[in-house]
């Protein structure tokens, strides 16, 4: 890159884009299916549809958190959002400006950093700490004793004194200490967008809350747009504003952080709070669990993919897909014909109000 | 520009450190130090041969033909045609290492490019490249040496040649699993998010920390090598007469087996002696090159 560096102070977001009068992040309708590859010439035997069909936004300062089970594609679509893994089908636009038409790859990942959940992976063993955060702003152009000078400055803006670490290697530090490292290089490229995959769920908890009362205190000092990803549901209740409840590949239910929490539309959503264990003693989980393991995301089953564990299932949940839908409270949506009025599930309201 | 910022993280900012450390750790393996000193002394025996050896390598004397180890005047013997033993053991170093280390050297370079090619970018490359090798894994070792010799005709660099190629499907081989191993670790993962090069992430990212498993899977090979040379020689194919190198030397004395077993077994014991030592290098320097331990 040739970018004038110099110019380009460290840490600063003050890098003006485009006016952003909408979301600084829009998705929409983005796809990814992985081709299962078999037999003797490697033909296609069917796709997993890791994820199908998702959009959502995020607004320039917010945090949207992400939850749902285990392969339900939380983590695919964090690769998307970086493009290590580039969708199939589905637009990215970031300020204003579309992934692939006024935006570069390399454009999108400086302003879009990931932290991965495995903090010793994520670090090279051959590098110290300081050249590992030093690596992204050098092959960005940035000479090599600025980079480093910035390394240490920002190693000791995560917390760790870079008189001690700067020249440590990965196996010398903690976890803790190395996801440090982690956000330490994400933030390098002052970047307006973190996308957490499970960044603190492999943490102790009390490590795990060290590492949560940085990511805030950075999103404050800094200004940044976190898209947090866990399956931790009061993890993701601390730190989001709006949270997004994913199931198979889909947007089960989208909206602000306190509606969701406190009346989960979607049935999916309901079991997953459901299952949180309560610090209540007098409030004690009653409903029994969601039983058994999502379908197979090879062949997922037809109407709404959640219809096979629902217990609010209706003749039409397995031939029509629900779509997202608005609910009373403002930003608040969820897929699923029980809020749909005139879906003709039992349970909902009949569509009254036909246009004259 | 970036390459060459990068040049200083890659080689004046980190590896020192760690290479340095590498060494310091070799140094305190008593073994591998041991295995080093040996093949140090077989090098320095190689280049002073002309020095140290006591008699003439090509003259023999008929009248003195297959004397025992300890006859006077000839330490460890003569051969069939009453040649120094000790002079041609000395001299045959120099084939000998030559034939044994060249081999893997060079296909340490080719194999190590092929099979990081073919780890990291994957895909149709790695098909291409890795069906191809395996092409060459249909035919055992010893059989492809012999054939690619044969068919190149006898003499030292078509040996050379021939060992070189049969070393490189197993160093390619080698290169492309660790390569597929690191490629898919989150480091490298980040690397890419960084927006660096494929080749930058190569050099920085995976070079390193795929290295040292070639490498030490290489220094394995130079046994391998010393053997498969000595066994060319032995047909006829490699080193010929009266070039003194252990493989020949075993070749031609075996006649002598029961009449003089322990002056025909020294060739067998320089090709052992020698194999062994690169043998307990490498393991020391794996070790050694373990950041962990």
């Amino acid at each position: 890159m040739s970018a004038p560096t110099s110019a380009r102070t460290a840490l600063s977001t003050a890098e003006a884009g485009p006016s952003t009068a909408g979301p600084l992040l829009s998705i929409n309708g983005l796809t990814k299916h992985f081709p299962l590859k078999g037999g003797l010439f490697g033909q296609s035997r069917g796709v997993v549809r890791a994820v199908d069909g998702i959009s959502f936004d995020v607004a320039e300062g917010e945090t949207l958190g992400i939850v749902g089970e285990s392969g339900c594609g939380k983590s695919t679509t964090a690769r998307l959002l970086v493009d290590l893994i580039s969708p199939d089908s589905g637009s990215v636009i970031l300020g204003g400006r579309t992934l692939g038409v006024d935006l570069t790859v390399r454009d999108l990942r400086r302003q879009v950093q990931m932290v991965f959940q495995d903090s010793y992976a994520s670090l090279n063993p051959r590098l110290t700490m300081q050249d590992a955060i030093a690596f992204g702003p050098m092959v960005n152009g940035m000479a090599r004793d600025k980079a480093v000078a910035l390394a240490r400055d920002l190693l000791a803006r995560v917390g760790l004194d870079p008189g001690r670490f700067a020249g440590r290697y990965p196996h010398e530090l903690s976890g803790g200490q190395r996801q440090r490292v982690n956000i330490a290089r994400a933030l390098a490229f002052s970047p307006k967008i973190v996308v957490l995959d499970e960044a603190v769920s492999a943490l102790d908890k009390s490590v795990e809350a060290q590492v949560l009362n940085l990511l805030a205190d950075l999103k404050a000092e800094l200004g940044l747009t976190y898209i947090f990803i866990s399956h931790d549901l009061n993890v993701v209740r601390y730190m989001s504003d709006r949270v997004m409840v994913m199931y198979l590949g889909q947007v089960a239910e989208i909206g602000p952080v306190d509606a969701l929490y406190a009346t989960p539309a979607h049935p999916y959503s309901q079991a997953l709070l459901a299952a949180m264990p309560s610090m209540d003693p007098d409030r004690r989980t009653m409903e029994a669990p969601l039983a058994g393991d999502p379908p197979n995301p090879i062949n997922p089953p037809p109407g709404c993919r959640f219809h096979t564990r629902c217990r609010q299932a209706d003749g039409v949940c397995s031939v029509t897909v629900p779509v997202l839908h608005a609910l009373p409270q403002k930003g608040h949506l969820a897929s699923c014909h029980l809020h749909i009025p005139g879906s003709g599930h039992t349970g909902a309201t009949p569509r009254t109000e036909m246009a004259p | 520009m970036s390459s060459a910022s990068f040049e200083t993280i890659a080689t004046a900012g980190t590896l020192p450190g760690y290479w340095s450390g590498v060494l310091r750790r070799l140094g305190r393996d008593p073994v591998a130090m041991f295995a080093l000193l040996v093949i140090l002394a077989m090098v320095l025996m190689a280049v002073f041969a002309p020095l140290i050896a006591p008699a003439d390598p090509y003259r023999g004397q008929m009248l003195r033909r297959l004397r025992p180890i300890g006859t006077p005047g000839f330490p460890l013997g003569t051969d069939e045609l009453g040649r120094d033993m000790l002079t041609r053991l000395i001299y045959g170093a120099r084939l000998s290492l030559l034939m044994g280390v060249t081999p893997v050297f060079i296909a340490f370079f080719v194999g190590s490019a092929i099979g990081i090619t073919a780890g990291y970018l994957g895909g149709k490359v790695n098909t291409v490249l890795m069906r191809t090798v395996d092409v060459f894994f249909a035919f055992p070792s010893v059989l492809l040496a012999i054939a690619l010799s044969g068919a190149l005709g006898a003499g030292i660099f078509n040996g050379l040649l021939s060992l070189t190629i049969v070393f490189i499907p197993p160093i390619a081989r080698i290169a492309e699993s660790v390569t597929t191993a690191v490629r898919k670790i989150e480091y490298v993962e980040a690397a890419r998010a960084s927006g660096a090069s494929a080749l930058t992430i190569v050099r920085v990212h995976v070079l390193g920390n795929v290295i040292g498993p070639i490498f030490v899977y290489a220094t394995g090979l130079i046994s391998v090598s010393l053997i498969l040379a000595s066994g060319l020689s032995f047909l006829g194919l490699g080193v010929k007469p009266p070039e003194p190198e252990w493989g020949l030397m075993l070749n031609t004395l075996r006649n002598a087996i029961y009449v003089q077993p322990w002056v025909a077994a020294l060739p067998g014991a320089m090709i052992f002696i020698t194999s062994i030592s690169f043998n307990l290098l490498s393991d020391g320097l794996r070790s050694a090159m373990d950041l962990k331990s």
